[in-house]
């Protein structure tokens, strides 16, 4: 079984009035476990749609999309949710958090998706938020936490159910330097040493330095850089 | 569960209310239906309570008591009939009960005579004093609520606008009859009253309103076909035929139903209004990979802890108001009333609800992500 993410020729095209644009045309990538990649380009060159494809939240119109040699072109909404609970860690753009969890019940409400939480379960999300810094905030809610610490229990969050695939949606859009330096360093730092197969989509040219490979998307397409 | 209880812990302001209104709801539906049933008592008690299944009515008097003229000379015969394990008459007419040549307001009572054979099964047992007997036959027993007005046993009553006059032996409790005190005398002492004018009782011996039939199994059509000129009915039908006690009960019917459909509508759309407050966090969720299920039972839940929390409020609320009702209310709750109620109430939040799971499954999760381009 092969790990990782690959995508071979995949193509999406959507519908507007009666002409067929395509949004994604031939894309063909491979992440191994442990890599962290990137990938930039200009808005409307149909990052989105990749990354949706990648998170198994979208099905290529062609081409097929492997998670974790899972292939997702035939599975229903349901399987493909279940899929995503168990291979996909999210880190989106602005952290996302539900605004009345504490950091610690972040973490356990994805494990509860899946069933029960165990003791070990609830031990994992504090040792994974102690390693992120967040030791001291296991109790705080969303609305009491800096750009950052968001960021970093997102980061936890994409962690928790061990999933071996790692996306990162413009994760420094709402951070200064300095955070946007730390949260991306840490996310290369998880990656490797979690062994995750890693795709950021970013704006931002700063953060390049800690990708093992930059990719550039135009219109639909994709190039190494 | 997890999902709901944090947020209800999280956001207690914004539920209290919710809270509230359901509890007003709630509160108001359980005082409609006591005081339906209340007067439903008040109305007809006597007839309901009543160890009776079937009534025999004079043809065409529409089950009403006060239509209806027979002979008790029927008894015999309808004693014969299959099913019928025991038959006895009953009279009813309205009369005002007034303490001796007074002419105060408080000395003027309504009350209701009901006229039966003494010991036959129609006679309510007596909470206090003794039962009627044939040998005094202006010895009555009455409905315990005219202690209220100041009567004991012993006491003598006038009749207004007759010479007969009533003594009281003993208290019954729970008979009223259209909407007034029962008073029951014996059948000979109750001719005298409702037929003092000469020819009122159409020449017919023995006049009585109606023939109660006590039996599980009979058939109306049987007991119509031997008999010429009658009318069986079962007793509940009887009660229905009362004057205006259709008219009082489908009043307060139609409240309650209009009341529950607008609970309906006004919890439907303050849960649908939550839910869509939460699309995107629902989005969020669905992108992490949280089911449809998942979702829906975190709502599912919320809205069944607020619905049972606000129904048990509300019934604590509806007995403290009935504690501190005024005694002349005709107000009355009944466990099983409550509960149907409740479980009505609650049934009507969980459907609510549903528009809100129906609108969770639809929710996209790429939406979420505020990419789509």
């Amino acid at each position: 079984m092969t790990t990782g993410l690959q995508l071979s020729e995949v193509t999406k095209y959507y519908a507007e009035g009666s002409n067929r644009i395509a949004a994604l045309a031939h894309v063909s990538i491979s992440v191994e476990p442990g890599e962290f990649v990137a990938v930039v380009g200009p808005s409307g060159s149909g990052k989105s749609t990749f990354l949706s494809i990648a998170g198994a939240l979208l099905k290529a119109s062609e081409g097929e999309a492997k998670l974790n040699g899972h292939s997702i072109s035939k599975l229903t909404a349901q399987e493909l949710a279940d899929l995503r609970l168990k291979e996909v860690g999210f880190i989106m753009q602005s952290s996302n958090l539900v605004p009345y969890l504490s950091v610690l019940d972040q973490l356990l409400i994805v494990k509860k998706m899946s069933g029960k939480v165990s003791k070990e379960d609830k031990a994992f999300a504090v040792k994974l938020l102690e390693e992120l810094g967040l030791g001291s905030k296991l109790n705080s809610f969303p609305e009491e936490l800096s750009g950052g610490e968001k960021q970093r229990t997102a980061i936890a969050r994409a962690l928790i159910n061990n999933p071996g695939i790692i996306l990162a949606d413009e994760p420094t859009a709402s951070l200064d330097t300095k955070r946007a330096h730390e949260v991306v360093s840490l996310i290369a730092h998880e990656v490797r040493t979690r062994r995750k197969a890693a795709i950021m989509v970013t704006h931002d040219e700063r953060m390049l330095e800690y990708c093992d490979k930059v990719y550039r998307m135009e219109d639909g397409r994709l190039f190494e850089q | 569960m997890f999902l709901a209880m944090k947020e209800l812990m999280h956001s207690k302001m914004r539920f209290l209310m919710i809270i509230i209104i359901f509890v007003l709801l709630a509160w108001l539906v359980f005082i409609l239906s006591g005081l339906g049933n209340g007067l439903s008592t008040l109305a007809a008690s006597t007839f309901k309570t009543m160890k009776a299944d079937y009534v025999i009515f004079e043809e065409g008097s529409q089950s009403s008591m006060s239509k209806s003229l027979l002979s008790d000379q029927l008894l015999a015969e309808v004693e014969l009939l299959p099913n019928v394990s025991d038959a006895a008459p009953m009279g009813t007419s309205m009369a005002t009960a007034m303490r001796a040549n007074s002419t105060k307001n408080e000395d003027k009572l309504d009350i209701a005579i009901i006229g039966i054979n003494p010991g036959s099964f129609l006679e309510p047992s007596v909470v206090e004093g003794q039962g009627l007997s044939a040998e005094n036959p202006k010895g009555v027993i009455v409905n315990s609520t005219m202690k209220d007005e100041g009567y004991g046993v012993g006491d003598t009553f006038q009749l207004d606008g007759t010479t007969e006059s009533l003594t009281i032996i003993g208290f019954v409790e729970n008979q009223t009859y259209n909407h007034v005190a029962s008073v029951f005398t014996p059948m000979a002492e109750w001719r005298k009253i409702a037929f003092a004018a000469p020819g009122s009782d159409k020449g017919i011996s023995g006049p009585v309103n109606a023939i109660m039939l006590q039996g599980k199994d009979i058939d109306p059509g049987v007991v119509n076909s031997k008999l010429a000129t009658i009318d069986t009915v079962t007793r509940s039908a009887a009660v229905q035929g009362m004057p205006g006690y259709k008219e009082e009960n489908g009043t307060i019917l139609m409240m309650l139903a209009f009341l529950l459909a607008i609970a309906a509508f006004v919890l439907g759309v303050f849960f649908y209004v939550m839910t869509m407050q939460k699309t995107n966090q629902f989005g969020i969720m669905k992108a992490i990979g949280a089911s449809n299920r998942f979702l829906s039972k975190a709502i599912v839940s919320q809205v069944f802890v607020l619905s049972l929390t606000s129904i048990v409020v509300g019934v604590l609320l509806t007995y403290g108001t009935a504690a501190i009702m005024p005694k002349g209310m005709p107000f009355k709750l009944e466990t099983t009333l409550v509960v149907t109620y409740s479980v009505i109430l609650l049934v009507i939040a969980m459907l609510s609800s549903l528009v809100s799971v129906r609108k969770i499954t639809r929710i996209d999760p790429l939406k979420a992500l505020g990419r789509v381009e």
